[in-house]
């Protein structure tokens, strides 16, 4: 008998926002610092 | 197009790219049977590790030629790779105790794995602490870069840790001697987003590598 895989998507949207927003925060203060470079 | 410009449309090239990235494992990847879709968090927190590690390493070469050469370009780029190592080693930090809540039923354990990562981490903070606290150009690059090889000396022992010690940190199932043993889709998803990872590495260390020596050259007006 086959076992139930488990249900635990919200770790995963929790990590994928997560990530989504350090990597795009990170993004914009360097767009902003470098801004008349 | 200065270094600025290059880097800014290399990052906004590697976030499109990460959004691409996102759609692949999300819609287009299978789920785990045994992990369940916590297992997807994989292809963020690995290729966010390995550029976290590789950061480092940069950072203690530059800094290993810098006090040999002593040319102000080496420092300026060892101060960029710290940076955008931190910004990685924060996805890994946040997004590793995330998946091993739902897996090992803890978010963190105090192994050799995840404490050498922590020390990592905790040295990044102090090198660009470091940097800001130190006023004199000439003597903040050379206690910037004795740091840096200390960080450059981690490194190894984190990568190896797994195999030194009894760890809760599951071993390489990749990037180890023999064959990866994840199955084909899962690597294709995997290796487009290490690739997307090292495009953002190289968008943002070209943009902050612009500032440094553009504050480099203000230092000297």
């Amino acid at each position: 008998m086959s076992e139930a895989v488990p249900q635990n998507a919200g770790y995963m949207v929790a990590a994928y926002i997560i990530a989504a927003v350090i990597l795009v925060t990170y993004a914009i203060s360097l767009f902003r610092r470098t801004r008349g470079l | 197009m200065t270094l600025a410009q290059k880097g800014r449309w290399t990052t906004g090239v590697g976030l499109v790219l990460l959004a691409a990235v996102y759609v692949r494992a999300l819609a287009f990847t299978p789920v785990e049977r045994l992990q369940g879709a916590a297992q997807k968090i994989y292809y963020l927190h690995v290729p966010a590790a390995i550029w976290t590690e590789t950061a480092m390493v940069l950072v203690g070469v530059a800094s290993i030629f810098f006090l040999f050469l002593k040319d102000s370009r080496l420092d300026s780029f060892a101060a960029a790779s710290a940076e955008v190592g931190t910004a990685f080693a924060t996805i890994m930090l946040t997004t590793g105790p995330i998946w091993g809540k739902p897996i090992w039923g803890t978010w963190w354990t105090w192994d050799a794995r995840l404490t050498s990562t922590l020390f990592l981490f905790f040295l990044y903070i102090g090198y660009l602490l470091l940097r800001g606290a130190v006023l004199d150009p000439g003597v903040r690059a050379r206690y910037s870069a004795v740091l840096g090889i200390c960080g450059l000396c981690l490194v190894p022992f984190i990568h190896f840790s797994v195999y030194l010690f009894r760890t809760l940190h599951p071993m390489p199932i990749i990037l180890k001697p023999s064959s990866p043993s994840l199955p084909g889709p899962m690597l294709a998803t995997w290796l487009f987003s290490v690739a997307v990872f090292t495009i953002l590495y190289v968008g943002f260390v070209m943009q902050r590598y612009a500032l440094a020596r553009a504050r480099e050259g203000a230092q000297h007006v």
